[in-house]
């Protein structure tokens, strides 16, 4: 074949392939027809609707079930299978279901959701909620529209866990990774690794929603293909804009960008042994680190520096008085090292992922700060997987982290802080947190607003004198959209990732 | 013939086996649980009883022994197991995702080979020449080029820019095959990129180590036309080691067609083998990895057998 070609016959061939695009442009091209293609970061590592499988997942979750409870645009929870929710003297909650339907027309009842808070319980259970569930005693069924829900102890919190995106309500029967839901899309197919196709589903409870056809969920896992993708015209929104790229999708006319400053980087100690289980260290480190530089870094300034708890200013929880009790001050740092009894300082390891750029670049801002308060800090870098690894098991003396919380409800930070929990790659190893414990669990059972509000002051306070954690800033979560997008918002705060929720709403224009 | 290949073929078996154990006991030594990766996935701190709980459906509770003996057993019987993350068989997946990843490699061996072939050869009669100098300029530059950068530019220009094409996806080619074709130009096209500059390198070398031959000097002496020398004797001889590196090149990209999956989309065997990697997913991993060794394997044989039929001179010894 190949002696047959000479320089004539090789000028044609490449004429022809490159005429095949000339030709073609345009058409080459994807239509649309009303629906709304979604660019994801990732595709869902599995279906298990009740487990924690990330961002993207909780988005595909969005489009085809619905849970109890959810938020609206402002962030103000809002009912969703229930239509109302209350509680009694007793802290037995009740809720009022409304008239829903499943994909196949079967009305959704009470005994669909205590079917769902039951498996979710249950001993084979590997449900994001399951020890919360655990704490139900009793699900009362008195009708099909209501349920009642009694804890070992009172709960203000149930209204919020129910409104998690990993507690869609599934019906009675149906296996953990069912997609047969009573969300506003009915899921049509999957190609494993690539994309996700629902289509409306015409008996929604809400009139008038959905507004689209259909959405399509393409993955892009490289998040500059995301970003051209969207430029180009291939898809209509995306997830998880790179901050590298925020700017341009501003400036692109075409384009909008949607941020909230909510998901947040901090730092966790090994404190099982020392340097780091000493609090004066700990409070050294907290104070040693200049903030707006690791927002600069790693995130090209579109996120703010973060000098207490991940509470934004809006919360009827944030604390005025405690907001700059970490403020940077490296001779104060200096001087609690050394009444800790490190005058010269110390060398430790510092755990994070050569992955993920963020976490990387946090962890070098870090460690440059800390050498100039005499710690020496050797960076360990390995893959996400071996990072969570390593993480579970402390492997490391101080190490670094992004995270959101649950809920923009202070309690959402438990699972950070909460060093009764057991070890985690998301929270510091082995720290005891006996107050701030008690103060959580203070905060869950306490109903009136006023008095978790000083509940959660205190916990602040024991946090900014005890150092669980050190926060570092938070980070614009950002969604890239077609200027004929309308309708989809990006869920205040914490409730970034809730942000699916608005995929009911969401019309092209 | 049939002799070599079969004892080509047990080489390749027992090579094969040592190469699934080998990525088996590996990726068991690597730190990562899959089931905590799995329920950890939005950074949070799963419920430690959940994590049990999925690492017993999982299998990952059994001694690695057992694991592994259960694993080989079903190799054997041709089953590769199912994913551990969402019990998806990873036969099923294999069978999706390998015939794209060849695609892409035949696609860009083909226009690295059409276009290299000709232009190196034509290098070499031009030994010295302005043609000589830009074609090796060309390759220069190619080789040195990261396919990241050509793929980048690439989207950059005909998506982002012009709007063309799509900045990278796959549509089965049943579906629409115009669009299909379309998307596997510019992915094709990064890759033949660096593996032209080899071929236009290799055949220059090689077609001008020919030239030199006697018996070129003898066709010329006997008053052969040059056009006739050239294809006859010149191109056919020098393109043995040229078909060795292209065979050798095609086995390469199986596994390394990694960056220009992940920059353009295109749902392959590389990309598939990341994100298994990443969710240490052990199945999945080791079913990929016998694949793409399996593959390997099958290329080289046949350009062993291609070899003879270029050069009756090479016999297929044992």
């Amino acid at each position: 074949m190949t002696d047959r070609l000479n320089r004539r016959g090789f000028l044609a061939a490449s004429l022809a392939t490159g005429g095949l695009v000339l030709a073609a442009p345009g058409a080459l091209r994807a239509a649309t027809g009303g629906t709304l293609r979604f660019g994801l970061s990732a595709y869902p590592p599995s279906f298990d609707m009740w487990a924690s499988t990330g961002t993207a997942a909780a988005t595909v979750k969005l489009m085809i079930h619905r849970g109890l409870l959810g938020y609206d645009d402002k962030g103000q929870l809002t009912g969703e299978l229930a239509e109302s929710w209350d509680v009694d003297k007793d802290g037995v909650w009740t809720f009022k279901l409304r008239k829903a339907t499943w994909h196949d027309g079967s009305p959704v009842t009470s005994a669909d959701v205590k079917y769902s808070i039951e498996q979710m319980a249950a001993p084979d259970s590997t449900a994001y909620y399951r020890g919360q569930m655990g704490t139900i005693t009793k699900i009362d069924t008195p009708d099909d529209l209501t349920v009642k829900l009694t804890t070992k102890a009172p709960t203000a919190t149930i209204p919020v866990w129910f409104a998690h995106y990993n507690m869609p309500i599934l019906k009675k029967g149906e296996p953990r990774t069912s997609t047969l839901g009573a969300g506003p899309f009915k899921f049509v197919k999957a190609e494993r690794g690539q994309k996700i196709s629902v289509t409306a589903y015409d008996k929604f409870y809400r009139q008038g929603e959905p507004k689209v056809k259909g959405i399509d969920a393409i993955v892009y896992s490289d998040e500059n293909l995301r970003v051209a993708a969207l430029e180009a015209g291939d898809v209509d929104i995306i997830e998880y804009v790179p901050w590298a790229a925020m700017d341009r999708i501003e400036k692109n006319g075409k384009l909008k960008l949607d941020t909230v400053p909510g998901p947040f980087m901090y730092l966790t100690f090994n404190g099982s042994k020392p340097p780091f289980d000493n609090p004066l260290v700990r409070q050294a480190v907290a104070i040693a680190i200049k903030r707006s530089d690791v927002v600069a870094a790693a995130f090209y300034g579109h996120g703010a520096p973060l000098n207490h708890l991940p509470i934004d200013k809006s919360s009827p929880y944030y604390n005025a008085d405690l907001a700059d009790s970490w403020k940077y001050d490296m001779q104060k740092a200096k001087d609690l090292l050394a009444k800790a009894g490190h005058p010269n300082g110390f060398s430790c390891t510092m755990l994070s992922t050569a992955q993920y750029g963020m976490h990387q670049q946090t962890a070098e801002v870090s460690q440059a700060y800390l050498s100039m308060i005499g710690i020496n800090v050797k960076l360990d870098l390995p893959d996400w997987s071996t990072r969570v690894e390593k993480g579970n098991k402390g492997e490391y003396d101080i190490a670094v982290m992004g995270t959101a919380a649950d809920s923009n409800d202070p309690d959402g930070l438990a699972t950070v802080l909460d060093g009764s929990q057991g070890p985690s790659f998301n929270r510091s190893y082995k720290l005891p947190t006996p107050e701030i414990t008690k103060l959580l669990q203070q905060g869950r059972e306490t109903f009136d607003k006023d008095a978790r509000k000083k509940i959660y002051h205190e916990m602040e306070a024991q946090v900014m004198k005890t150092v669980p954690a050190v926060f570092l800033c938070s980070r614009s979560q950002g969604y890239g959209l077609a200027e004929n997008v309308a309708g989809f918002v990006n869920l205040p705060g914490q409730l970034t990732f809730y942000s699916g929720l608005t995929l009911s709403e969401t019309a092209l224009g | 013939m049939a002799r070599y290949i079969g004892q080509r073929v047990l080489v390749a078996l027992v090579l094969i086996w040592l190469v699934s154990t080998l990525v088996f006991m590996v990726l068991h030594l690597v730190p990562g649980d899959p089931a905590e990766l799995l329920l950890a996935s939005g950074n949070t701190a799963p419920d430690p009883q959940a994590v049990a709980q999925l690492r017993t459906e999982m299998g990952l509770d059994r001694p690695l022994m057992v694991q592994y003996a259960s694993y080989l057993a079903g190799i054997v019987h041709g089953d590769f197991g199912v994913s551990l993350r969402d019990g998806t068989p990873v036969a099923q997946q294999l069978m999706l995702r390998l015939p794209r990843t060849l695609e892409l490699v035949v696609a860009a061996t083909l226009i690295a080979s059409v276009l290299g072939i000709p232009l190196g050869t034509l290098a070499a009669i031009r030994g010295g020449g302005l043609a000589d100098r830009l074609v090796s300029l060309l390759a220069s530059l190619a080789l040195s080029t990261p396919v990241f950068v050509v793929g980048t530019g690439l989207i950059l220009l005909f998506a982002q820019k012009l709007g063309w094409i799509s900045a990278g996806g796959y549509v089965p080619f049943a579906q629409d095959p115009l669009r299909h074709l379309a998307l596997l130009l510019m992915p094709a096209g990064t890759i033949a990129l660096s593996l032209w500059a080899i071929v236009v390198r290799m055949t220059r070398a090689s077609v001008l180590e020919v030239l030199e031959r006697d018996f070129v000097r003898t066709a010329r002496a006997k008053g052969l036309g040059r056009r006739r020398i050239l294809r006859r004797h010149v191109v056919r001889n020098a393109m043995v080691p040229v078909i060795t590196v292209i065979g050798l090149q095609m086995g390469t990209l199986l596994g390394s067609t990694v960056l220009i999956e992940y920059v353009f989309n295109w749902p392959g065997l590389s990309g598939y083998l990341v994100s298994a990697v990443e969710a240490r997913d052990y199945p999945e991993v080791v079913g990929i990895v016998l694949t793409i060794s399996i593959v390997f394997v099958l290329i080289n044989l046949i350009v062993d057998i291609a070899y003879a039929v270029l050069d009756p001179r090479v016999k297929l010894a044992a």
